[in-house]
């Protein structure tokens, strides 16, 4: 029976979101092409994961090694080139996350297995793999095949995909020997590190007020923080004002950032690439203030204010503390 | 410390308006306006700021048109000491696989301590490239390089992972760095600068000069092909508030206040 | 250094260092630019003299600081030019890319889009979408071209100036076309920037525009454009800031208006208009014109007057640390006179009196507006809308 692989991604002691994404659509895909849905967990000590990953696998593959305890894109490619290759599963689904940018090109290219990255959808036209990409920061979708061939590999954008309670299974856990053999040396994870950030934690907060280049400076901050602090509410931000250095990483929503579902988001001079509006877009209730009539973020909000941010803002603040006092 | 980075010509699409071509497999080009892409930006100026710290040469490759000349003319007048573009009409339709080909049969006989590129590309986003340059190379690799620090033979970097966390890796040279944005500021290129870059030479390689096929190259060597491009369908439409800034003010904090949010 | 040739070629050696050119710099209050400590310094940089403490000259990072307004390079006894010498300065800083990121984005906005926000150029003559207007580009010939300028095409308040001009033009029946989406910045703040290479560009690119569409007359909405091509292209372009275009008319008697518009109105002298280009009657004129209008002075004005900060690139680059411009100072002294108004004859200008009445919280006290609103509301008072 063919195999669909779904690579678990864990961090720290926790499986990750994406995880689950991918397994909800590896079920989909693995009962319209008949094939077993396995999934693939790798680590050093990973005992905890099985049980939740049976739920949702037909089969469960365990490697277990220490050298295996750190991601480490070169171990995980020893460990998945040996699997892949004896295995031959029909579809290798990977999360388009750090892990899976440092993992899936080069296995791909070792395994010479066709690989598409970053996916928002895909589908098996038959034997042909078909996937659905976005281009040109989100403001083209692209649909794609795949060279023909018997094995593919596809990394899949993180919060695109549902996360389902699966139909209640209990996949077989099987443990399979690590292939590793050596000590990788001449590439080392060293340690994790947090950069200095502050006390707040955006992903829990309630009111988020985000700011995007149109902020222009930042010189321009008290505009947007009166307004968090009006609202009660904690100052996010898209990628570039953490290029710039303008607030800590810690407060970027984004894919590469933070996913955030506050009950209100109001996002201030951000045009709404995918790779914010993906961290954010499940939120209950989403203003959007941005000059450009035609700024993708309007296609994710609730409300928009096509109008200078330096006008309505501080006239948004005045009538916020108005009605409260 | 000898580096090549490794970049690519794009249209700027984040302010323009775009329109799909005929063919319905591209977008129509016309009216953009070309740049080097942001990502390979920062490669650049990191590579730079090695070679002003630790001395050693810069070499900026790209395969592209012959309108990629002005990415590597910012390349050069950036700081690269050398440029090298592949063209070739049998490039065309190449795929980030087939490009990572003709990337490492240009690269593989070039002395080189670091590779150099962006996490990924602004107009595709594939951020494969550079991963699979690397696996061709049998060099090890890091991508989302946040900052870069050379040790004697080795490279110790600060990776971003999600969420603000990051990671140190440690890799032994010669390697692959798929850097992203943020790691440094890159500094201003005069006009100037690059009319006196125009003095240094490009060096142009064609198929048959890196010694491919065509079926290596192109939508034939490619993993990928498209079959379309769409806009994608609206899914959700803000409704847009309109009014003087006061009375769209007024109507933010009612909406506020009936949702309870005040 | 090859960039140093423009710094040789200035005048600083006869620098006396009496101060004056500190001393009426507006900036220097709260900035670390010290115009007389930089001619010293530039003075060390080309002769075999050193300084103690060792210069840096690419650490000088306050010369972004300048507005160019020139009132040093006007009150200096000797003719150093020290606003000049700072633009060089500038240039040795640009070519070694140490540039403020906000500026350097102006710049290659310029550079690729035609103008500093780098905006669209499909998007350059939108404001004139409504409006009767002749485009040299599709054809229409004129006798005259009115040359917008980056910032009425774009900013949405600047943009009401363009709107008033065109309907002022209209009005008195003037043939005139704009360049419209063809028309790119003319560069004079690239100038004072000190991107010399990128200035070299635009004067070719607009110089040959001029001459594909055989444009013999230019009439500007900014001082700033009208700076450029009138002293910076080196050519005898015929150029007029539209203050002297309408000044002209009213000499000949072809300027009457028809409604009274009944406020006190202050003017700010621009720095293009006035310390560098002697412009000052001019503006003057056409208010006063304006039946029902009280002309009264601010305190500093003509010669005198205060920069309002947004030259020199200024409008893309803020004084690190800095909270409050001298707009709002500016604004408290209109105030202080009695105006209602206080108009303005340059984009820069209202844009950041416009900014300075909102942060200072003066709405209900003051209102800035541009000498050719003032204008279209003593033509047909429903042209423009006095808030």
């Amino acid at each position: 029976m063919k195999e669909l692989f779904v690579l678990a991604e864990h961090r720290q002691g926790e499986l990750r979101d994406v995880t689950f994404e991918m397994l909800t659509k590896g079920v989909e895909l693995s009962q319209k092409t008949n094939a077993d849905l396995t999934a693939v967990l790798l680590g050093h000590n990973v005992e905890k994961f099985e049980k939740e990953l049976a739920h949702h696998a037909k089969k469960v593959l365990i490697i277990d090694d220490a050298r295996l305890e750190n991601f480490n894109a070169e171990a995980y490619q020893r460990v998945l080139f040996h699997l892949i290759s004896e295995r031959k599963p029909s579809l290798t689904l990977i999360g388009h996350t750090a892990f899976g940018v440092d993992l899936a090109p080069s296995l791909a290219a070792e395994l010479n297995l066709p690989l598409a990255t970053d996916c928002i959808d895909l589908d098996f036209e038959g034997e042909k793999l078909v996937v659905i990409r976005q281009v040109y920061g989100g403001k083209v979708n692209v649909k794609a095949s795949l060279r023909k061939s018997e094995s593919y590999i596809v990394t899949l954008r993180p919060a695109t995909f549902e996360a389902h309670e699966p139909k209640p299974r209990d996949g077989d856990i099987v443990k399979i020997a690590s292939p590793l053999s050596e000590d990788i040396t001449y590439k080392r994870f060293i340690e994790y590190f947090q950069p200095p950030a502050g006390e707040v934690d955006i992903s829990t907060a309630d009111i988020i007020i985000a700011i995007g280049r149109g902020i222009k400076d930042t010189e321009n901050m008290p505009v947007v923080e009166k307004l968090a602090e009006a609202l009660g509410g904690v100052l996010a931000c898209s990628r570039p004002i953490v290029d710039k250095g303008w607030l800590p990483s810690d407060r970027q929503v984004g894919t590469s950032g933070k996913i955030v579902k506050p009950k209100l988001y109001i996002a201030i001079g951000i045009s709404g690439q995918f790779q914010h509006i993906s961290g954010m877009k499940n939120s209950d209730l989403i203003i959007a203030i941005n000059k450009d009539s035609e700024a993708p973020i309007f296609r994710a909000a609730d409300y928009g204010v096509v109008e200078d941010l330096f006008k309505v803002v501080p006239s948004l603040t005045d009538k916020i503390l108005e009605e409260k006092h | 410390m000898n580096v090549i980075v490794c970049v690519k010509h794009v249209p700027e699409t984040a302010e323009a308006e775009i329109a799909i071509h005929e063919s319905g497999k591209r977008i129509k080009t016309e009216n953009l306006v070309f740049d080097i892409n942001e990502w390979d930006d920062y490669a650049v100026e990191e590579a730079v700021l090695l070679k002003e710290k630790l001395g050693g040469s810069v070499t900026a490759v790209t395969v592209g048109p012959e309108d990629a000349d002005g990415t590597l003319r910012k390349c050069l007048a950036r700081g690269a000491d050398r440029a090298v573009r592949l063209t070739d009409k049998a490039f065309e339709g190449s795929d980030s696989y087939a490009i990572a080909k003709i990337l490492y049969k240009a690269i593989k006989n070039l002395p080189f301590d670091l590779i150099l590129t962006g996490a990924q590309a602004g107009d595709d986003g594939c951020a494969q490239v550079g991963v699979v340059l690397a696996e061709l190379l049998g060099i090890p690799h890091v991508t989302m390089v946040k900052k870069v620090e050379s040790i004697e033979g080795l490279v110790k970097v600060e990776r971003e992972l999600e969420g603000g966390l990051e990671e140190i890796m440690e890799l032994k040279l010669p390697a692959l760095l798929a850097v992203q944005t943020g790691i440094n500021e890159p500094r201003y290129i005069s006009i100037m600068g690059i009319r006196k870059a125009m003095k240094k030479e490009i060096k142009v390689l064609s198929l048959k000069d890196v010694g491919l096929t065509e079926e290596e190259v192109g939508e034939s060597g490619s993993w990928i092909t498209v079959e379309k491009m769409f806009i994608p369908p609206v899914e959700k439409e803000a409704e847009i508030l309109t009014g003087g800034v006061d009375e769209i003010a007024t109507k933010i904090v009612e909406t506020l206040r009936a949702k309870g949010l005040i | 250094m090859e960039e140093l040739s423009t710094i040789r070629k200035l005048n600083f050696n006869v620098c006396m260092q009496c101060g004056k050119c500190t001393g009426s710099c507006p900036v220097f209050p709260k900035s670390k630019l010290n115009p007389r400590r930089l001619m010293l310094e530039t003075a060390y940089l080309t002769s075999p003299l050193t300084m103690h403490p060792p210069l840096n000259i690419y650490e000088k990072s306050e010369v972004w600081d300048c507005t160019t307004c020139s009132t040093c390079s006007y009150r200096c006894p000797r003719e150093v030019e020290p606003m000049d010498v700072l633009i060089g300065l500038r240039g040795l800083l640009i070519e070694q890319g140490r540039v403020p990121p906000t500026l350097g984005d102006a710049l290659e906005g310029v550079y690729k889009y035609g103008n500093p926000w780098g905006l669209s150029p499909s998007k350059r003559s939108e404001w004139a979408q409504d409006l009767e207007v002749k485009y040299v580009s599709e054809g229409e010939k004129a006798e005259l071209l009115y040359f917008v300028g980056c910032a009425a095409s774009y900013d949405s308040r600047a943009q009401e100036v363009a709107r008033a001009l065109v309907k002022n033009l209209n009005t008195l029946g003037v043939d005139f076309s704009i360049l419209g989406n063809k028309e790119t910045c003319c560069g004079n703040e690239v100038y004072s920037l000190g991107e010399k290479g990128l200035f070299e560009i635009l004067v070719e690119k607009n110089l040959s525009l001029l001459d594909q569409y055989g444009i013999s007359r230019i009439l500007t909405t900014s001082p700033h454009c009208f700076n450029a091509f009138k002293n910076k292209y080196g050519k005898d372009l015929t150029v007029q800031h539209y203050t002297q275009y309408f000044a002209d008319l009213i000499d000949k008697g072809k300027l009457k208006f028809p409604q009274r518009v009944e406020k006190v109105v202050t003017y700010q002298d621009p720095c293009f208009l006035g310390k560098h280009n002697d412009i000052y009657d001019e503006p003057r004129k056409i208010i006063e014109n304006i039946p029902g209008i009280k002309l009264v002075e601010l305190n500093l004005s003509r010669g005198r007057s205060v920069c309002c900060e947004g030259g020199g690139g200024r409008m893309w680059y803020d004084i690190p640390g800095e909270r409050g411009r001298l707009a709002e100072t500016r604004v408290k002294e209109a105030i202080d006179v009695g105006a209602d108004i206080l108009a303005v004859a340059c984009p820069f200008c209202l844009l950041t009196f416009d900014d300075a009445i909102k942060t200072t919280g003066n709405e209900d006290k003051i209102q800035v507006m541009d000498i050719m609103e003032l204008v279209a509301e003593a033509f047909l008072p429903s042209n423009v809308q006095c808030k």
